[in-house]
């Protein structure tokens, strides 16, 4: 498909990364000359030096024959022009960046007007995957599939743990509602099959509904209560957004900005949240809020190096929970080393979402691709897709499909109900199939038999 | 640097050079001229030391700006060598020197010859000759990027290195896609030009020799006197146009295609390469006309037109000696090989862009004299150059300047005259072919020494690359660890 992208930064980039390696053709528009040098020297994509809401810019780009045009550039109200341009001129497929709180309440009304087809808000999706994971502190990522009816849950194994040094073969008949979907171990990632045995200090995916998989933590003795207590250090829209998210979830939040006019504003927007004017990074402060009793220390500050240092500091006293955020970072097991286990990446995040929808729209014949999440560092990839009626696979038992290597028939979806497949179950149609493959070996349903 | 991945992308080019020999050793077969273990020789020699270089297995296949520049010049290099080998092992051009200077000349699309006797040469070699322009006038790694899938999405690195102008850019948003249709468009107007010879009564293979000298604006022809041979105005005619089309940016066939009118319309380079050409022929035809060579004044526009056409495009056929011209359009001329053609298409020379460039930048130095505090910036259609391109191509230009003038000293312990020595230095940096006096359209570069055709034959290729990758390849830095 024809893509072009307006505004090099770091999402930017990195969308223009994954895509061209996805096969399509992209082209960005930027009016910065030394990010588009980077881009130039590094993908395989056209650059186009000029604003994106500037009519020979975009006519440079090829809008005229453009499949989809992504406005992620650092201003919200350039975003809405360049689409609101680029659909005029010919674009096929919209999608903005907005993320200004303010612009959150008038959106429908915004995108419907100015014909944009989907909107993305990078603070907004970070703050619900951290909530996410305030609901299983014990996991270290969660993503939900099948409208919530399957998550996919990855915890780090511990030498208590039962199920260490079991071949999954025998663990599937204590635990029948729960599929092992990718293990990761000496930084390696596999798809397991039932011969593989998990062993302490792995780091696994663990999927089924939403009650299996707390009974499954359960039954391994993890708590699985829900955090009471956050702390949250940095006050900027993934704070603000998280505060909405989780404000009925009884989870009390505890906000920390240095800045006096973002606290006032943050004490003006929410409700039952405590706004503190400090240095977050100053332990004296995360002491005097007794950070030990906190059930989760959650840094969001704009300098990595401060999330990290604050983030290490709460590992060092115990809290349960300790998210970060990463903004530039690539090699997130770097950090995962250190004992930072939960890493968002709002810029990783947003390059997911739309990345998902690129892939939605170049649907093939057999399947339609509902979702494509990455997982441990982008190794692997869970796809769902729903089988079409005709499609060649259908009402074959798994064990005569060929399934290739690599690639593993997760969990089927069918009448509402989960099925962990086994060699003799088969795809129907209307089925939701969810898969997991090593990264970069499918791209369609029919891509998984040989 | 990774050294093992430079000498294995490499080898991957001289494997596509031996797939290349085929064309000639078909046509041995065809007239039967003897020549054929040559080329066989050639392609065995060829693929096996690619072959060996396959065995090199890189660490890594990261590939950099300097990596990149690296792996185009030495494929240059090397293809220019192994080029010369059938000429070599047939025995009709005893010295290997010789040879690889006629393979360098071929590939770098410049035209000089060391032939003394070329239609005593075999017919087979002859079109090997030609082929050569054919093959290097859009670059061999373009080639390479067209016919090997997937070298990496960091080649466009290797096509920056090789095309022309100073800031060369992508026609669609992939490099492998982007030479492909270079090559779509290149093949296309070939063939055109191959229908038009045809037409004019030329034999297929006249017609195929002329069309690939023409397409690379190489300037090998199987006759001594040229495209001057067949005194056919109709010839002459076709030939100068298609010499033109080859001297503009490719771009502009790419948005013709397109159907991208205003693209077109508004190329500013194009239009001033035309403007030159234009005022250039009217005042050769003027000159010679005046000075009583031709009868006619549509016979001095005729061999005007043909003779600028040829030497702003680089190509260097003939159809007329203008050696015996007028001092006032031998000056034209050589001022023409300067220019060259537009960035982006098979000629050489410094390319008109930089031209246009180093004039804007000079009026602006002019204006800021004036107005020392004024804020001026160089405008190309419409859009202002950055400075870091403006100074490039300053360095450039200093740095042909530098090369003509060492050129031009070492070629001069030869002793044969001054107009020789500094036209047949200008006439293979930019790939022109002939020269002014023994260089000239009727001689050759035969009687120099060893040394200096070492030299001419290194500065074609730096010409050809446009100068940096293959200094690149001569700096320290580059290689220290």
């Amino acid at each position: 498909m024809n893509i072009i992208i307006v505004g090099d930064g770091k999402v930017g980039y990195t969308l223009a990364e994954y895509l061209s390696k996805d096969g399509h053709d992209v082209t960005i528009v930027d009016k910065n000359e030394q990010a588009l040098a980077k881009a130039r020297d590094t993908l395989d994509v056209m650059c186009v030096l000029g604003n994106g809401a500037n009519m020979r810019s975009l006519l440079e780009a090829g809008v005229e024959s453009a499949d989809i045009i992504i406005a992620a550039t650092a201003n919200d109200e350039l975003n809405m022009v360049c689409c609101l341009a680029a659909k005029q001129m010919g674009a096929k497929y919209t999608i903005a960046r907005i993320r200004d709180p303010e612009y959150t309440e008038s959106l429908t009304m915004l995108q419907k007007r100015l014909d944009i087809d989907q909107v993305i808000n990078p603070e907004r999706a970070t703050a619900q995957e951290i909530s996410r994971l305030l609901r299983f502190p014990f996991a270290i990522n969660i993503e939900s599939f099948a409208h919530g009816r399957v998550e996919m849950v990855e915890f780090r194994v511990d030498s208590s743990d039962p199920i260490v040094n079991m071949p999954l073969s025998k663990l599937h008949g204590r635990f029948p509602h729960i599929q092992f979907t990718a293990a990761q171990r000496d930084g390696n990632a596999i798809i397991p099959d039932g011969s593989f045995e998990i062993r302490a200090g792995d780091r696994v995916y663990a999927t089924g509904d939403r009650n299996s998989v707390t009974d499954f933590f359960k039954n391994m003795g993890k708590n699985t209560n829900r955090v009471r207590n956050a702390i949250l250090v940095g006050g900027g829209h993934i704070s603000y957004y998280l505060a909405k998210i989780i404000a009925g979830m009884g989870v009390h939040l505890t906000i920390i900005e240095i800045n006096q006019q973002k606290c006032e504003r943050l004490a003006d927007l929410l409700d039952d949240v405590t706004v503190l004017c400090a240095d977050g990074t100053d332990q004296e402060v995360l002491d005097s809020e007794n950070l030990r009793e906190a059930g989760a220390l959650i840094c969001l500050t704009d300098r990595d190096e401060e999330n990290l240092i604050t983030g290490l500091y709460g590992v060092r006293e115990g809290v349960r929970k300790v998210v970060v955020k990463v903004n530039r970072m690539k090699t997130t097991d770097l950090i995962e080393n250190m004992g930072i286990e939960s890493v968002v990446s709002p810029k990783l995040t947003t390059a997911n979402v739309i990345l998902r929808s690129v892939r939605a729209l170049s649907q093939s014949q057999g399947s339609v691709i509902e979702k494509v999440y990455g997982m441990l560092g982008g190794k692997v990839e869970a796809y769902e897709f729903t089988a079409l009626e005709g499609a060649p696979y259908l009402d074959i038992p798994l064990s005569k499909l060929r399934i290739k290597k690599g690639v593993l028939v997760s969990v089927l979806v069918r009448d509402r109900k989960n099925i962990i497949p086994f060699g003799s179950d088969h795809i129907e149609a209307g089925d939701t199939v969810i898969l997991t493959a090593l990264a970069g070996t499918i791209v369609n349903l029919e891509d998984a038999f040989a | 640097m990774n050294k093992r991945l430079i000498v294995r992308l490499a080898g991957r080019v001289l494997l596509v050079e031996s797939a290349l020999m085929a064309v000639p050793l078909v046509v041995s077969f065809l007239y039967g001229d003897g020549d054929h273990m040559a080329f066989i020789f050639s392609m065995a020699i060829t693929c096996g030391c690619a072959l060996l270089t396959s065995l090199l297995r890189p660490q890594n296949e990261t590939l950099r700006a300097r990596e990149g520049f690296s792996i185009v010049a030495l494929s240059w290099i090397a293809v220019s060598f192994f080029g010369g080998l059938p000429f070599c092992l047939s025995g009709r051009v005893p010295s290997l020197i010789d040879s690889v200077f006629e393979a360098a000349s071929g590939f770098t699309t410049t035209g000089a010859t060391i032939l003394k006797d070329i239609e005593g040469m075999s017919r087979s070699l002859l079109f090997w000759r030609s082929f050569t322009h054919w093959a290097g006038g859009m670059g061999v790694l373009v080639l390479s990027l067209a016919l090997i899938p997937k070298m990496g999405a960091r080649s466009v690195y290797l096509m920056r290195a090789e095309s022309a102008g100073p800031a060369p850019s992508k026609l669609v948003p992939r490099v492998g896609d982007t030479a492909k249709i270079l090559y779509q468009l290149y093949i296309g107007l070939s063939l055109l030009l191959t229908l038009c010879l045809l037409l004019c009564g030329l034999s297929l293979y006249d017609a195929l020799l002329h069309t690939f000298s023409t397409a690379g604006t190489g300037g090998f022809s199987c006759y001594s006197a040229s495209v001057g041979h067949y005194d056919s105005a109709a010839v002459d005619v076709i030939i100068s146009v298609f010499m033109i089309l080859f001297g503009l940016n490719f771009a502009l066939f790419f948005y013709l295609r397109q159907r991208n009118w205003k693209a077109v319309i508004h190329n500013s380079e194009a239009r001033v390469f035309v403007c030159v050409v234009s005022i250039a022929t009217l005042l050769v035809t003027v000159n010679i006309f005046s000075a009583g060579f031709y009868d006619s004044f549509g016979g001095a526009l005729r061999r005007a037109l043909f003779q600028v056409s040829s030497i702003i495009s680089t190509t260097g056929f003939c159809t007329a000696d203008f050696n015996t011209w007028p001092l006032f359009s031998k000056c034209i001329l050589v001022a023409l090989m300067f220019i060259g053609g537009c960035a982006g298409s098979t000629a050489g020379g410094v390319k008109v862009i930089r031209m246009q460039i180093l004039t804007k930048s000079m009026v602006r130095d002019v204006r800021r004299t004036v107005h020392p505090k004024g804020v001026f910036t160089v405008k190309i259609d419409r859009r202002s150059v950055e400075e870091s391109i403006i100074s490039s191509v300053q360095g450039y230009f200093f740095t042909v300047i530098l090369l003509l003038v060492s050129g031009s000293l070492v070629l001069s312990l030869d002793g044969y005259g001054f107009e020789t020595t500094v036209t047949a230095a200008i006439t293979t940096l930019f790939n022109v072919g002939p020269g002014l006096d023994l260089v000239g359209p009727t001689g050759g570069f035969s009687m120099f020494s060893p040394v200096s055709k070492i030299v001419l034959t290194m500065w074609m290729i730096i010409g050809r690359l446009e100068i940096f990758p293959i200094l690149m390849l001569f700096s320290p830095t580059a290689w220290r660890k």
